[in-house]
């Protein structure tokens, strides 16, 4: 303990450590009725650097060319040691990066965290949804099995309903007219460098605005009034006094959350790695013939079956399109100040319907 | 403080389980990235003896490393390292003077992988190799 001491002493003189962890650390109050969806937000941090690292790592033995993409995912699967490991962390941690970052939207859309000041918190985390979805939808290609190849036809294809540039559209994203070897190159451009980057850089910007703004009161159980509406006269941060510090309190909170995260994701891993595999994703690709019941993946099933039902694609595109604009310009037309859902019985309404609607699309899509 | 003997021996338990998962992750990453032992070591390979005249030299991948069978002009078959011992350049065949130059440092190696002159401190490893029935075997 003494050498610890001596060092942590040694990096004080040099940069303030002390004064960072009072700062940053111990002195760094949270709202004291703050629960545990707050802590999401660094299950999704975890999530990320795993996926990162572990892709990482796929991409030492990856060979992104159509000759050989789906050989080089069989030999990491079945000849590498721990290659399976590797590929399915890789594989189930995208699922479920969609599924806690959905946890997280709808838990930050029931505290209203996304109203005044903290419009462009929610504008960030809209755009970063956005891209965590371009980055599943790229890296749904690159293993060039059946089910890779058509569900990307399929997704790519949807673009072609745009008015005028529709099928220029869909030529410019796959690089020609049908899915093939430039679609796999610029698919894995965007998922390997790309993305990440700007992923990175957005989450920067996340986290950021979140600490310049300071931390949101949950609206259950606080102490004072949550109607009141914020004074946009100047900038002030969102101070929590007699609050409760983030080290070591909500750090354990976040640990905790993490950690049966990993129980979750590791139960898939190792208990039922099947789960999300379909027999299509063990053949590999053939441009010439398309499987019956292709399906894209889960979170995905929604708007796959919203474009089923509406007659014209076009429809379709457009009502998901406006559904999706509303969602990013809550904050701005959402503006009563009440962040109480039980004294917004309209808001609830709309929020039970949205969420119930897309459970309900999903399951008629998978069934369809 | 009375608690502090609990408290440390529940920080050691918490150090231990850390660095056992810490371990359990980085294992796997060893492997995974660890190059493997080629199984190419045991096998061995076969040539028509046909395939190389005499005064040639043929060069071929053995134990994931690179090798070369010579036929000296006395009719011997010599199986050897390619790979000089003086810095890891691959050795040419140099059929007008029957010898192995090293294209790097200019060592040069006798038929039988003797080291004639230049910096070379070692002879050219020897694999071993048999002819039979019109075949040579390496390996």
């Amino acid at each position: 303990m003494g050498l610890f001491k001596r060092l942590y002493d040694w990096i004080d003189l040099r940069i303030g450590a002390r004064e960072i962890v009072k700062k940053e650390l111990t002195g760094y109050l949270l709202p004291k009725n703050i629960n545990e969806w707050y802590s999401l937000g660094s299950v999704l941090l975890v999530i990320f650097t795993l996926q990162v690292l572990t892709g990482m790592l796929l991409m030492v033995y990856y060979v992104p060319d159509s000759e050989k993409a789906f050989k080089s995912v069989t030999f990491i699967m079945n000849d590498l040691p721990y290659g399976w490991l590797i590929r399915l962390c890789h594989a189930v941690g995208s699922n479920m990066m969609v599924a806690v970052l959905l946890m997280h939207m709808l838990s930050t859309l029931m505290m209203k965290s996304y109203k005044s000041p903290r419009e462009l918190n929610w504008v960030t985390g809209f755009i970063l949804f956005t891209l965590v979805q371009g980055i599943s939808l790229t890296g749904y290609l690159l293993p060039w099995s059946q089910l890779s190849f058509w569900a990307t036809t399929v997704a790519t294809n949807s673009a072609a309903a745009i008015p005028v540039a529709g099928p220029y559209l869909v030529e410019f994203l796959r690089g020609g007219k049908l899915v093939g070897p430039p679609t796999l190159g610029r698919f894995f451009a965007m998922h390997v460098a790309v993305i990440p980057v700007v992923i990175a850089a957005t989450i920067g910007a996340h986290l950021f605005l979140l600490k310049r703004t300071g931390i949101s009161t949950p609206p259950f159980g606080a102490q004072e009034e949550t109607g009141h509406p914020w004074p946009a006269e100047s900038y002030r941060y969102e101070e929590h006094p007699g609050g409760i510090p983030f080290f070591p309190n909500y750090a354990l909170q976040d640990l905790t959350s993490i950690s049966v995260y990993f129980a979750v994701f590791l139960a898939v891993v190792f208990y039922a790695p099947n789960l999300l595999f379909t027999p299509d994703a063990f053949v590999p690709a053939n441009p010439f013939q398309t499987p019956a019941h292709i399906k894209p993946e889960w979170y995905f099933l929604a708007n796959y079956q919203t474009l089923k039902i509406f007659p014209s694609e076009l429809l379709g595109l457009s009502v998901q399109g406006a559904a999706m604009t509303f969602l990013a310009l809550l904050p701005f037309i959402d503006r009563t100040p009440e962040r109480n859902p039980l004294k917004r019985p309209l808001f609830l309404v709309f929020f039970l319907g949205g969420f119930l609607l897309w459970i309900g699309l999903t399951i008629w899509g998978h069934y369809s | 403080m009375e608690n502090d003997g609990r408290r440390k021996f529940l920080g050691v338990c918490l150090a231990g389980a850390t660095v056992a998962a810490a371990g359990a992750a980085a294992y796997p990453v060893f492997r995974y990235l660890a190059p493997r032992a080629d199984a190419l070591g045991s096998k061995k390979l076969e040539f028509a003896s046909s395939e190389l005249p005499e005064g040639e030299a043929k060069f071929f991948e053995y134990a994931g490393s690179s090798a070369v069978l010579v036929k000296t002009s006395a009719g011997a078959v010599i199986a050897l390292s390619a790979v000089c011992t003086h810095l890891g350049c691959i050795v040419q065949w140099e059929k007008d003077k029957q010898d192995f130059l090293c294209p790097c440092h200019a060592g040069r190696y006798s038929p039988e992988g003797v080291v004639l002159s230049g910096p070379p401190p070692r002879p050219l490893a020897k694999i071993p190799c048999s002819v039979a029935n019109g075949k040579i075997t390496v390996g």
